[in-house]
């Protein structure tokens, strides 16, 4: 238990880290980004706004970068992210309803594909040497091709061209978002060819992955003796699973820890709501507390991702436990 | 197997293995045969490479790709319930094997930390065995012979809470035995299991396994390369040398008064245990690249003795009328042109059918 704490404490400080750059960066900037973002929403904006804007930058408040420090940190604790300047609401409830699409479409395809390319690469493993090696080639092709063409090639031939699945979008247009079956049927129907190219992307890698894993670890002694113990073929091949699932299993969980950034090319691609579509805007708007917002989120999530990588494996492989145990 | 052999547990003829196939095929193991009686201990000694760990695993079908057992005849005689019955293990289908695999025949190899699912804790590794070959034990049941297995071998129940990596070398190797003998197996085949210890666990070891053979009577293979253990442990030593047996003894006869000069120079790699200290001589050269043996004898390169019969004719295993040895060495040949030297013609103090 004292390794994981002593983990948990370093991302703690990585956290802080963060924070403290994220605060420190935009107050570094030169020039006057803030006349410059007013200039760009053209009489769009109140008094209030400006303030808003202001205060976010640590400007015209006449106060000491300690005290903006301590009210930024005192802001952050109670979720409060600043006002979005392009959407004229609160950064948390931006990204908070926006998140949703991208945990549900880039997360699911990350956890999909981890389990069939893993479960195809047991099996490949096992077969190692036999006719089934064919497919390694046709993997490794699959796993070179950049994400952007592959999604851009589904699009045009089972969207434009074959009508198959919807061009874009998460929903049908017609729908509002409500709790009721058809809208969830349409966010369903419209996820399938985004969710389809995300595992195509990534399965060959979990695959090939694991594959290597697996005939890594059948050449362990243990496995042996599981044959010399009479185990049934499934038991045996169960053994050397188990055991050479262990790097996948940590690799899912920063896979998980990119969700926000690798949901850029997808959403972008598909059109599809969700974090990633929404840093390309604010980038494109200079949407500075936005942005701020989503590097936050990006970097809570890729720690959040490593701290489970190490409680999955401290709770997998008994082996990391052992400061614990003596 | 005839009627008469009813006392043997396991009997080979003409075995021998390759790896790789066709013309990348190397030999290995070339027309190895002997028998093995029941609750009799067989040592099989030589070098690294000599063939011997491919000889066990290829007599129980473990050998890993590219492996081949390319000849031989292999009948385990069965106990228990198939009492009477014999299976030609070259033969035997999957299935057979696994019915017969650690209730007839266990093994104990010679790292148990790669052996153990590192996942595992120790007592998953009993039940598991327990419960896959007798789906009748329950779960108290199969807790309670694994502590009776882990008492057999001088070991506190509590280690079957532990994982593999938590426990010494020594109660690892001795999990590994106790694990061997969980099903009451009437063959043990042990590789090497002592190499990676301390000396003294060494002995250890070896005094508890000979204790637990008289108790439960189990026929043993031990490979190693130290002589003087076997001698402790085994009542006939195989020695083997290019994949072939080179001399076969009752052990202590093999002991005092080895008969071909590879087992003199195996004996003289190793210090004894009482007696005068004498200077550890080994073995000049290495072992000989099996792709591309030596004419003849394939040690007569580092052969002491060699004369020009051994560079051209390979010497077979033959009795040579003395106590029950079969010696592969043309010194021994009754033609041979030579004396045969002091050192391998001492007299043997045999008695009838090995030594304790």
């Amino acid at each position: 238990m004292r390794t994981l704490l002593r983990r948990f404490a370093i991302y703690l400080f990585t956290a802080w880290t963060t924070i403290t750059v994220n605060f420190i960066l935009p107050r570094l900037m030169p020039g006057d980004p803030i006349q410059q973002l007013i200039g760009k929403l053209q009489g769009r904006v109140t008094p209030e706004m400006i303030k808003a804007i202001k205060a976010q930058f640590g400007q015209g408040l006449n106060q000491s970068m300690w005290t903006q420090y301590v009210h930024y940190i005192n802001q952050l604790l109670h979720g409060d992210l600043g006002i979005s300047i392009t959407l004229s609401s609160p950064v948390s409830d931006v990204l908070s309803s926006q998140i949703w699409w991208t945990v549900g479409l880039i997360g699911v395809g990350a956890v999909v594909s981890f389990f069939i390319g893993t479960a195809l690469g047991v099996l490949f493993g096992w077969t190692r040497g036999s006719r089934a090696d064919a497919v390694i080639p046709a993997a490794t092709f699959l796993q070179s091709v950049p994400y952007y063409f592959l999604g851009t090639i589904l699009i045009m031939i089972f969207a434009a061209t074959l009508h198959w699945f919807p061009l874009m979008g998460a929903y049908d247009p017609s729908l509002s978002p409500e709790w009721s079956w058809t809208y969830i049927a349409s966010v369903l129907r419209y996820g399938e060819l985004p969710l389809t190219s995300i595992v195509l992307s990534s399965l060959a890698g979990w695959m090939l992955g694991m594959r290597n894993m697996m005939v890594t670890t059948m050449s362990e002694d243990f496995v042996l003796m599981a044959v010399a113990k009479g185990l049934s073929r499934r038991r045996v091949m169960w053994h050397a699973a188990r055991n050479a699932v262990l790097p996948s299993v940590a690799n899912l969980a920063l896979t998980i820890g990119l969700l926000v950034s690798g949901s850029l090319l997808v959403e972008q691609i598909f059109n599809y709501p969700g974090v990633g579509n929404l840093l390309v805007n604010a980038v494109g708007n200079e949407d500075y507390p936005l942005l701020q917002g989503i590097f936050l989120l990006i970097t809570f999530t890729v720690l959040g991702a490593n701290f489970l990588a190490d409680a999955l494996y401290y709770v997998l492989d008994p082996r990391t436990r052992t400061a614990a145990v003596h | 197997m005839s009627s008469s052999d009813t006392h043997l547990v396991l009997q080979v003829s003409n075995f021998s293995v390759d790896y790789g196939y066709a013309d990348e095929a190397v030999r290995a193991v070339t027309d190895v045969s002997f028998s093995l009686g029941r609750s009799r201990v067989l040592g099989v000694a030589g070098e690294s490479g000599s063939g011997k760990s491919t000889l066990v695993y290829g007599l129980t079908r473990l050998l890993r790709a590219p492996g081949v057992i390319s000849a031989g005849d292999v009948t385990l005689r069965l106990s228990g319930a198939r009492e009477g019955e014999t299976i030609d293990l070259l033969a035997a289908s999957e299935d057979e094997l696994r019915a017969i695999r650690w209730s007839e025949i266990s093994i104990v190899m010679q790292s148990a930390l790669n052996a153990l699912n590192p996942l595992h804790k120790i007592g998953k590794e009993f039940d598991e065995v327990l419960r896959v070959h007798d789906a009748s034990l329950s779960k108290p049941q199969r807790r309670e012979r694994a502590e009776e297995l882990l008492a057999l071998v001088g070991l506190q129940p509590d280690r079957l809470q532990r994982y593999p990596h938590e426990l010494s070398g020594g109660q690892r190797q001795r999990v590994m035995i106790a694990l061997a003998l969980a099903l009451r197996p009437q063959l043990v085949i042990m590789d090497e299991p002592t190499t990676a210890l301390d000396v003294v666990t060494q002995r250890e070891i070896v005094s508890e396994l000979h204790d637990l053979r008289e108790r439960l009577g189990f026929a043993l293979i031990f490979i190693t390369h130290d002589l003087s253990l076997l001698v402790e442990l085994a009542d006939e030593i195989m020695v083997m040398y290019a994949g072939r047996i080179v001399e076969r003894a009752p052990a202590l006869d093999l002991y005092r008064a080895p008969r071909h000069p590879y087992t003199l120079g195996l004996m003289e790699s190793f210090p004894p245990l009482t007696g005068e200290r004498v200077a550890m001589t080994g073995i000049p050269g290495s072992p000989p690249n099996l792709k591309t043996p030596p004419a003849g004898c394939p040690f007569n390169p580092r052969c002491a003795h060699a004369h020009d019969r051994c560079l051209s004719e390979m010497p077979p295993l033959s009795d040579i009328g003395d106590g029950g040895r079969s010696v592969a060495c043309w010194l021994h040949d009754p033609a041979s042109p030579l004396e045969v030297p002091v050192s391998l013609s001492r007299p043997g103090e045999s008695t009838p059918g090995g030594v304790k």
